[in-house]
């Protein structure tokens, strides 16, 4: 690989895994500065937030609160049209991370304002962001907060506190640990008429508890703080981080650096995120993906690939079901399964027929030059989906396909458009896009 | 290798066998320690050195040292061999989604609690129908198919299975039917698909079929493939103005093909691998369905009848099919007007269960078929005053096939006293259901699929 070209590829994996894809141009421009100056611009991003105009279903504005399925469409048009891909991004990863599903509570409202707090916090303080997740009303609904009283503190949020978002499954914490802090966290009231969220001290716990070794008359901002300060919780939340964007464990060297400079910064996720996207570590054989796109990110970075948006229907909360991936609906509090765990023989065929919904009726015969050479029909292909990397087996595939797809000398006008159709097909869906 | 008995396994361990004994004179026998080091195979879903072990497949493991034919091939043959039994007993699961009312499936007669709490919603005695044998339940008046069924002795009826301290929302009740754990957990593979893995043999991806063209998330593995199937006549890798569709797909089957160090490339290819064998193997079912011969008894036009005939021709062609599960007709979610509601969906079952059952006898199946007939919950023995039911405990599990004993199989516990929430007393486990189910049936370990089962089984499998 050449130099320019390994910058080029290293580029194009940031951009997938921090954000939603990018053409090639985007990819090339880049790549013509360091690469810490894109992590900048994707680290503190500046302007509007969504270019284009929002998505519409049969002419008319989303109703994320109230049609079905438009919840999850909203997310894939924000996706879709971000200028800010890695805080959109990031709030992503932490819903998968702080998972509520939208399944158990019914109530798309509540969701949507759940995605506001998360954005807000999902490149500053982990310790604010988990706090805001306390007072979260989803997150309360879900996790049985509600109504946990002193008389009968209920432990469902205690035990994922610290078991999922905090410090990890039996990582520093006790059956007492996850008592103690349900004791902490009653209070929580929500008066269902009137849809208002509160705090009854009445039901309030405020007597002494032991919570990870320490004592006191602790509410539940308490239990958020001993836990971020907790020695395990440092390497817990780096490591999941670093996984959001890597599979595997990340080096030791690098993990001890992103807990130095985390707890330095006082929880604060932009530097760690910093040290992993210029970390050399995550670059390693660019020639080898090994990502899977979650299914969000697959979609999106489709459109953005082609420059398209989304037609007016609104199948394609359908196709992220059948892909396994609807934004506000995770299938637990674990969040989604990640990575190879996207791939089966359905969500293949899924991921296989979201790229038709994508090329859609674009193209019609006619719209290509009849008689075009395989080299100028590969090149006009790569060119309609924005250039993506193709493993060597791939570009043998659609230089046989190039030479095969044109049958019959009396159809060659809808030949040579179905050639682009395959072409384009393979681009967007074939094993290599599935990965990066 | 002449010596080993006539393959007559699923068609693709036929063709694969038939390549290996073709070049028979270049095959050395494997050592069983050569597959330790199998890349992928112990952590990346194929099958371990112990698993070919324990499944007799070792025995015709072998390796062509330079022939075209590959050692994952020959290992997919030897699963196939071991997984693909061609009498293997069939499991399929059908659920009545949204919380069926079993009180008015199977009504109580004997109990006199029950027209005073079902005032409004209650079934006339007089107009249910009997069941041989059993005096104090009748039927509700539109399954008739079902009685018929029962009265042959081929239905094993379980009334008031469900789990302790039951949760009376959908989500999370079904979430607990499914997983096959009845209490929160973070599994997220379903029970039979668990049992899939436990039964080894990863090749097939149409060894575990859904059938409602979505999937349905008991068949979710770690490991095992499984198919989704809506018209096995029409299972589409279409691309709109594509006309050659083979060449496309040759082009997608080239570029999945090859090895990859990438863990994530290699699942993607593999995906492809299998959608597009799934594919082939259902392109001798290809074709219209109305152009399709009649069938004994004609089924409802119902998402229930499509699914259940689906099926039938699946299983008929031999693709080596073990299990399945599919959606009955819904929603059992009845709220409000139950009574028409509820007699449309049961006529829908009973005669969708007739029909099912008349099509696997002509096709020669049906003492390899049994059916698990299945409801998150039961609904509240009183009703309420929007004249329905709410949600309840304790709903009524069917077991239904040849091979089914026949009768009512587990406790009823009566409407005299109910549970602390005025729900049905629930008297059996679901999980018993299943671990009866697993060794009774399809010969599975209980433990290897549910994690901390009991000893208890009931005798749902008859000769």
């Amino acid at each position: 690989m050449t130099k320019a070209a390994r910058k080029q590829a290293q580029i194009e994996r940031l951009m997938w895994r921090a954000g939603f894809g990018a053409r090639s141009e985007e990819i090339k421009r880049r790549s013509r500065a360091p690469l810490a100056a894109t992590v900048n611009q994707l680290l503190k991003p500046k302007g509007r937030a969504l270019s284009g105009r929002p998505m519409k279903v049969d002419r008319k504005r989303l109703q994320p609160k109230t049609e079905w399925g438009h919840d999850v469409m909203w997310w894939l048009d924000r996706a879709t049209r971000t200028r800010h891909p890695l805080l959109e991004r990031m709030t992503l990863n932490w819903h998968d991370h702080f998972a509520t599903t939208g399944e158990a509570i019914d109530e798309p409202a509540l969701m949507l304002r759940q995605y506001w707090t998360i954005r807000r916090h999902a490149l500053g303080s982990f310790q604010q962001l988990a706090k805001a997740m306390v007072n979260d009303g989803a997150m309360q609904l879900f996790l049985s907060l509600i109504d946990s009283s002193k008389e009968d503190p209920n432990e469902n949020f205690a035990r994922e506190f610290f078991e999922l978002f905090t410090l990890g499954v039996n990582n520093g914490y006790t059956e007492d640990d996850v008592r103690e802090a349900a004791r902490a966290f009653t209070g929580f009231v929500y008066d269902e008429e009137r849809r208002r969220f509160g705090w009854d001290a009445e039901n309030h716990d405020n007597g002494v508890k032991r919570i990870l070794g320490q004592e006191g008359r602790f509410g539940p901002m308490d239990v958020v703080r001993i836990a971020v300060n907790h020695p395990k919780h440092a390497p817990f939340i780096c490591t999941k981080l670093w996984n959001y964007f890597s599979p595997g464990p990340p080096p030791k060297a690098l993990l001890n650096k992103m807990v130095r400079i985390y707890r330095r910064s006082g929880t604060n996720v932009r530097p760690v995120l910093r040290l992993i996207l210029t970390s050399p570590a995550l670059y390693r054989r660019l020639d080898q993906p090994d990502m899977v796109k979650p299914p969000l990110v697959y979609l999106a970075g489709m459109m953005r690939q082609t420059r398209w948006r989304p037609d007016g229907k609104d199948h394609w909360a359908w196709i992220l079901f059948l892909m396994g991936q609807r934004p506000f609906h995770p299938p637990s509090v674990a969040g989604w399964e990640q990575n190879t765990a996207w791939i089966s023989s359905h969500t293949t065929l899924a991921r296989y027929q979201a790229a038709n919904a994508v090329l859609g009726e674009r193209l019609k015969d006619g719209d290509v030059p009849v008689g075009e050479s395989v080299d100028k029909a590969i090149k006009r292909a790569r060119r309609a989906v924005g250039d993506p990397r193709t493993s060597p087996t791939t570009k043998r595939a659609m230089r046989q396909y190039a030479k095969r797809a044109v049958r019959h000398p009396w159809s060659e006008e809808h030949y040579a458009a179905e050639r682009q159709r395959g072409l384009r097909h393979l681009l967007l869906a074939g094993p290599d896009a599935q990965v990066c | 290798m002449t010596d080993l008995p006539t393959p007559n396994g699923c068609d693709d361990w036929r063709s694969t066998r038939r390549r290996a004994l073709a070049q028979a004179p270049r095959m050395v026998p494997l050592p069983d320690q050569a597959l330790d080091g199998l890349e992928n195979f112990a952590k990346g879903g194929g099958i371990t050195r112990r698993d070919a072990l324990e499944r007799g497949a070792g025995l015709f493991v072998a390796c062509t040292a330079a022939s075209g034919m590959s050692l994952h091939s020959l290992l997919d043959a030897a699963a196939a061999e071991a997984a693909d039994n061609p009498n293997g007993t069939i499991l399929v699961s059908l659920c009545l989604d949204g919380g069926n009312d079993g009180l008015n499936t199977l009504i109580p007669l004997a109990d006199p609690r029950y027209h005073q709490l079902r005032s409004r919603v209650g079934i006339a005695s007089e107009k249910t129908l009997p069941l041989k044998g059993v005096s104090e339940f009748g039927w509700h008046p539109a399954l008739g198919g079902l009685q018929k069924l029962f009265d042959a002795g081929k239905v094993a009826v379980l009334p008031s299975v469900d789990y302790a301290k039951p949760d009376l929302s959908h989500f999370r009740s079904a979430g607990f039917w499914r997983t096959g754990i009845a209490v929160p957990s973070r599994v997220t593979t379903g029970w039979l698909g668990r049992t899939l893995d436990a039964m080894g043999g990863y090749s097939n991806p149409l060894k575990a079929v859904s059938l409602n063209g979505n999937f349905d998330s008991v068949l979710s593995s770690k490991r095992a493939p499984s198919a989704t199937v809506y018209d096995p006549g029409d299972f589409s890798m279409w691309v709109r103005g594509v006309w050659e569709e083979d060449t496309l797909l040759s082009a997608y089957r080239q570029s999945a093909a090859g090895s990859t160090r990438s863990t994530a490339l290699k699942a993607a290819k593999l995906g492809y691998r299998q959608t597009i064998t799934i594919k082939n193997k259902l392109k001798p079912l290809a074709g219209d369905a109305k152009d399709l011969p009649p069938t004994p008894v004609p089924y409802p036009d119902t998402e229930t009848g499509r699914g259940l005939k689906n099926l039938a021709r699946m299983l008929d062609a031999g693709l080596g099919t073990r299990i399945a599960a599919l959606t009955a007709e819904g929603g059992f979610d009845t709220h409000d007007n139950q009574p028409e509601e509820h007699e449309r969906l049961l006529k829908d079952l009973g005669d969708s269960l007739w029909a099912w059952q008349a099509d696997l006898q002509a096709r020669g199946l049906s003492r390899r078929v049994i059916t698990l007939v299945w409801s998150e919950f039961g609904r509240r023995p009183e009703d309420n005053e929007s004249n329905g039911t709410d949600h309840g405990a304790g709903g009524l599990a069917l077991v239904v096939g040849d091979r089914a004993n026949g009768g009512i199989r587990s406790e009823f516990p009566g409407l005299a006293k109910l549970d602390p929430d005025d729900n049905l007393r629930v008297t059996t486990e679901f999980r018993t259901v299943y671990a009866s189910l697993l060794e009774g049936w399809l010969g599975v370990e209980a433990g290897k699929v549910l994690p901390g089962i009991g000893r208890a089984r009931l005798p749902l499998v008859g000769a």
